[in-house]
């Protein structure tokens, strides 16, 4: 792969790949760019996925969303090197993408969520060995989750390692999935039917409970035993787009909503959130927690911005929250907002990876002790940022 | 010898000095003795040149050495110096030895004389024992004779000191059987001191013998007493007696050990009926009278001053109490003022007769209090009306929503605010004004309160609007009531609320603060490490974020309830089967119905600006209309082109163009909030086109709606620009997300728009 600052023609799509460095000379605020990457899909895409099972290096998967055009899986990968993003690799896929999840202990494995004409599907797929030159090698379909008979939303992996468990959402239904990559396989463990118009959209898999599972409908956050295949609570009366579990506390959820911005959760007491950020100013599409330091969060709008939260809170209670909103708060959970951007943002996430940090601040380690990479994916862009706090 | 007698005669004294001195020292013994008494003879001795150490003036000394002696003069002296002195001291001898003689016999003849006085004496004393013994016989028998009178007297010395005290006695018991005369006397005379003096001598007496001979005598003395008690009493209950007398009378009361705290108490139980009737009928008898009382009482009993501290404390306890209770129900200020003026005055003339009880220092607590509580009533008073206003509006614009209610509710909870501030402020002038001693000495602290007071008024209210609003946080504490009413917010009341921060931020807080700086200067008793207490910046920061909130949410309310609206519209049809479009869609019609809701509720509220040229509000307005020509251009082409240049080409076009800034600051005018709310909603419908996957008809569908709402929203904005753009993204959504995009043709479109409009107005016509 090809890395420097110039564009790169690949498979007819263009990438630019280039540094603003001057952006930082500019700016010495307290949050600090350090390298500010800009890569431009020209076709639009709805999601973007941190490869986690690659450990060696940064690696994300992007999808497609194109009606006409045909559709293709990104490979994309920080260069350790100099901080350079390259496209690794650059497979079709038949139908485009709304959905795409890397799987946490193959990093070659995702799955994703399609539609053809009228049909959804939601399939695993494969990353071929790259050998030769091979431009656009197939992916290996490994198999498909088929069974679905609404429309299929969402595929959920186990977030945090091996598991052969994966969760299928439709817009009615939750399939519990026994799969097995090597083999191919993949069976119907049980199945949840969601009662009265739910209209599911997504849902995220609590890190800290093989058997808890937080789905989205229209207007509540539903929680399920994965055990009984029963909701056992409920946020009611939310028109919550996101959700996403804290990665290093229990039961703390984040869910971004249309009414409330983005609100905090503990799932003990779904009375009230612990704590409200006011969001976007449009809806707020997506929020997700940094993998290393679960104070910040990052969330992406249709109003075309991603916002960087600093959302402290403290597991065990409430109380810091009374305040809130009152005049006296004077922290600002705010810590930056990235507008430069034209189009509706669908999909961001945070990464945090220490070898990286090391690699990139191989200087200032000491002085650097917080690290946060996101990637925005809107209509037609993908960028990313290394933001590093001086803390 | 010889030479003695012509010796030098002026050396006479001084020769016969030392003989006498030779020879007393011959009778002395001591050595010593005569060493001293020579030697201060010696030093005595006027020729100077003889020096005490000169062996020739030790002739006379017990150390005398004659060798020494001799071998010294034989030095110093010449011959005739030598013989001078051998004649000369040949004198002396001669001199001394005569003297010795002489004083042998003047020795011998002494001794003589006293063997003579000694024989007669012998002589003399023979006689005298015999008459001894005489004296001894006679004295003997003289003291037996005085021991035989004595014993004979004895008997007779008895009786007499009997009789002596058997009389006395007497003397006693006639007292006492006088007694009673007496006394009788003593009362008729008014003399209560003497009788209780004498009584109380007796009284011992009676005690002992009581139930002997003087039983009579004692029960008549008793109940002459008994009359001179009740005398006493009566003395003492009557208030027309001098106080002198009455506290005499207690004295003496207390001498016969009357049980004097009964009646004390009995007249303190009295003296508080008094207090009691007065603090129910404060006509009845006036604060002088009672301070009278009081100090009457203090000269009476003069141990019952804690009683009386206790009595008044709790009369004025009691009067301030009542006072407290009139707060709970909001009074004006200058009854309040008159209140605690007649307490003030009452407490300082009881002051001067009791200055113990720490009257005024209680009153000036109890007043600091109360006022403060006033103050507190009075802001939280203000605060109920106001919100009542604002909920009264609300429940009565449910039911008929008349066309200029909500201005005139508008109107009227501003005027309520404004207005309730001034009165307060006039309120508190009076306080000030007040001229009470009292409360100029609490002037410093109430205005620090009404300070303060504004300060928490103007907080709370801005929290209770938020609890109006349902989004306060503090869900949790109101109760659960509440919470039910919370959802059901009318959206109206969240506007007016936006306004009426917007309006206390710019007019009412200015012109509080302006009140304050002219008539409440000063204050700052309190010490200002918290800074003044009235900080007309925070509030008006208070309500600005708070109003932009509240604006923030009725947009949020009124898109949510759209992009319900619009949900509805997007998931329910099958887009990807549509079929070929007839006419404008219903949802286009729901969504002009809600937006006129909006305009209605906005226009009321919310002040207009004046209506400029039409294109005149965004940023972005003159870079869209140039572009604008060329989007259709590109429109016109894709009819053509079908190919992925073309979706190259839109993005292109789209990096040349200006970003449209779409979610612009919202102020509060009903342009920029209709604006607002329509730009959210067509962003909401552009999302959930895109969500979406269209047939061909379906992408027409859409087109239409949205050509129709182009020109029926015209009618709301003046921010063309923006909502032209946001239609046509809309478009461009639908044409990347549909499988065939061929547009209607114009002429088709045309057509169902006038149909549609001729449908409005003919339902319009049938309306009126």
């Amino acid at each position: 792969m090809q890395g420097g600052s110039s564009g790169i023609v690949y498979g007819g799509l263009k990438y630019q790949a280039s540094k603003q460095q001057q952006q930082r000379l500019l700016e010495p605020s307290r949050t600090t760019c350090l390298n500010l990457f800009l890569l431009s899909l020209l076709l639009q895409a709805r999601c973007i996925a941190d490869v986690r099972a690659d450990a060696g290096s940064t690696t994300f998967l992007a999808g497609t969303l194109s009606l006409k055009e045909e559709n293709e899986v990104h490979l994309i990968r920080l260069s350790p090197a100099e901080s350079e993003l390259v496209c690794d690799g650059l497979f079709y896929h038949p139908n485009e993408i709304w959905d795409l999840k890397s799987c946490p202990f193959d990093h070659r494995v995702f799955s994703t969520v399609y539609t053809s004409g009228e049909g959804y599907g939601a399939s695993v797929w494969k990353i071929p060995e790259v050998n030769g030159q091979s431009n656009s090698p197939q992916l290996e379909q490994l198999f498909e989750l088929s069974g679905h008979t609404g429309k299929t939303r969402r595929v959920v992996w186990w977030p945090l390692g091996k598991h052969d468990k994966l969760i299928s959402i439709d817009d009615r239904n939750i399939f519990l999935w026994n799969i097995d990559t090597s083999n191919k396989s993949a069976k119907v463990i049980s199945q949840g039917s969601a009662d009265m118009l739910p209209n599911l959209r997504g849902g995220a898999w609590d890190p800290h409970n093989h058997n808890s599972i937080a789905a989205i409908s229209d207007s509540s956050l539903q929680l399920w035993d994965l055990r009984s295949m029963e909701k056992s609570t409920a946020i009611e009366h939310a028109h919550i787009r996101d959700v996403d579990y804290n990665p290093k506390k229990q039961n703390i959820i984040a869910t971004a909503e249309d009414e409330f911005g983005i609100r905090l959760w503990d799932l003990r007491m779904l009375k009230h959130p612990l704590k409200d950020l006011p969001g976007h100013s449009h809806w707020t599409w997506a929020v997700r927690h940094n993998p290393e330091y679960d104070e910040l969060l990052l969330s992406a709008g249709t109003d075309s911005t991603v916002n960087l939260w600093l959302a402290k809170v403290s597991s065990d209670d409430s109380e810091s929250d009374s305040p809130s909103g009152s005049p006296n708060r004077q922290e600002e959970p705010l810590l930056n907002s990235y507008t430069d951007y034209e189009d509706s943002i669908y999909d961001c996430l945070g990464i945090s990876q220490a070898l990286l940090a090391e690699k990139m601040n191989l200087a200032r380690l000491s002085i650097l002790n917080r690290c946060c990479i996101f990637e925005k994916c809107s209509g037609k862009g993908l960028e990313l940022y290394d933001e590093v706090e001086l803390d | 010898m010889a030479t003695a007698g012509g010796a030098a005669p002026l050396a006479m004294d001084e020769k016969a000095r030392r003989t006498r001195d030779l020879l007393a020292s011959f009778y002395n013994t001591d050595p010593s003795a005569a060493a001293g008494a020579a030697a201060p003879a010696s030093l005595a001795r006027p020729s100077p040149t003889a020096a005490p150490a000169s062996p020739l003036d030790s002739i006379n000394s017990t150390s005398f050495d004659p060798d020494i002696y001799m071998n010294v003069l034989v030095q110093q002296s010449n011959l005739e110096g030598l013989l001078q002195r051998h004649v000369k001291m040949a004198a002396e001898i001669k001199n001394l030895d005569t003297d010795l003689q002489m004083l042998v016999y003047e020795n011998y003849n002494k001794f003589i004389s006293a063997t003579d006085t000694i024989k007669r004496m012998k002589t003399n004393i023979v006689g005298m024992e015999a008459n001894m013994d005489q004296l001894l016989a006679k004295i003997t028998s003289v003291q037996s004779k005085s021991d035989t009178v004595n014993t004979s007297l004895f008997d007779k010395r008895e009786n007499i000191e009997k009789l002596h005290r058997t009389r006395n006695l007497l003397r006693k018991v006639q007292f006492i059987y006088d007694l009673p005369t007496r006394l009788n006397k003593c009362i008729k005379t008014e003399a209560y001191a003497d009788a209780v003096s004498f009584f109380t001598g007796v009284k011992p007496i009676f005690e002992a013998y009581g139930d002997t001979s003087f039983q009579d005598c004692k029960k008549a003395s008793e109940e002459a007493m008994d009359l001179v008690i009740q005398h006493l009493q009566a003395k003492l209950y009557s208030d027309s007696e001098p106080i002198e007398a009455r506290a005499e009378a207690v004295v003496l009361l207390k001498q016969l050990n009357f049980p004097v705290d009964n009646l004390k108490s009995n007249l303190l139980e009295k003296l508080e009926d008094c207090l009691l009737n007065f603090q129910n009928e404060p006509t009845q008898a006036s604060i002088g009278d009672i301070s009278k009382t009081f100090r009457a009482y203090l000269i009476i009993f003069p141990d019952s001053e804690r009683r009386l501290i206790e009595l008044t404390q709790a009369l004025f306890s009691n009067r301030y109490e009542s006072v407290r209770e009139n707060l709970k129900k909001r009074i004006p200020s200058t009854d309040l003022l008159a209140m605690l003026r007649s307490l003030w005055e009452d407490a300082t003339a009881i002051d001067e007769v009791i200055p113990e009880a720490a009257l005024p220092a209680f009153s000036l607590e109890t007043t600091r209090d109360i006022i403060r509580q006033h103050i507190a009533t009075v802001f939280l008073h203000l605060q109920s009306e106001i919100s009542e206003a604002l909920v009264r509006t609300h429940s009565t614009s449910n039911e008929k929503l008349e066309e200029s209610q909500l201005q005139t509710a508008m109107e009227a909870s501003k005027i309520k605010v404004s207005q309730g501030c001034i009165d307060l402020l006039q309120e508190f002038h009076h306080l000030i004004d007040g001229n009470i001693e009292l409360l100029v000495k609490l002037r410093d602290l109430i205005i620090d309160w009404v300070q303060e007071g504004f300060q928490d008024f103007f907080q709370k209210l801005d929290g209770h609007f938020h609890v109006l609003s349902g989004r306060s946080k503090k869900k949790s504490q109101e109760s659960t009531m509440d919470s039910v009413q919370i959802d059901k917010v009318p959206t109206v009341l969240v506007l007016m609320l936006a306004q009426l921060c917007v309006y206390i931020e710019q007019t009412t807080v200015p012109k509080v603060t302006e009140e304050l700086a002219s008539s409440f200067f000063g204050g700052g008793a309190r010490s200002y490490e918290y800074g003044p207490p009235f900080v007309p910046g925070e509030i008006c920061r208070l309500y600005r974020s708070s109003g932009e909130k509240f604006l923030h949410h009725y947009i949020n309310m009124k898109t949510q309830k759209i992009s319900k609206l619009l949900n509805k519209r997007f998931t329910t049809p099958v887009w990807i089967k549509h079929k070929e479009p007839r006419e404008v869609n219903m949802f286009v019609d729901l969504l002009l119905l809600e937006i006129n809701g909006v305009v209605s509720e906005v226009k009321q509220i919310l002040p207009g600006i004046v209506r400029r040229h039409r294109h005149s509000d965004s940023t972005g307005s003159t870079t869209s209309s140039r572009s604008n020509p060329m989007r259709e251009d590109m429109l016109n082409r894709s009819n053509t082109h079908r190919a992925r240049s073309q979706f190259l080409e839109n993005h292109l076009a789209k990096l040349f163009e200006q970003k449209m800034e779409i979610f612009t600051k919202v102020e509060y005018t009903q342009e920029s909030v209709i604006c607002t709310v329509l730009k959210l909603c067509l962003k909401s419908l552009q999302e959930f086109v895109r969500l979406q996957t269209f047939n061909r008809s379906g992408f027409q569908q859409i087109q239409l709606d949205m050509e129709f709402l182009k020109t029926s929203l015209k009618e709301f904005v003046d921010d063309e620009a923006a909502i032209s753009f946001l239609l046509k993204e809309v478009n461009n959504a639908a044409h990347e997300r549909c499988l065939d995009p061929i547009p209607l043709e114009p002429p088709i479109l045309d057509k169902l728009i006038n149909a549609k409009l001729a449908k409005i107005k003919e339902e319009n016509s049938n309306m009126w």
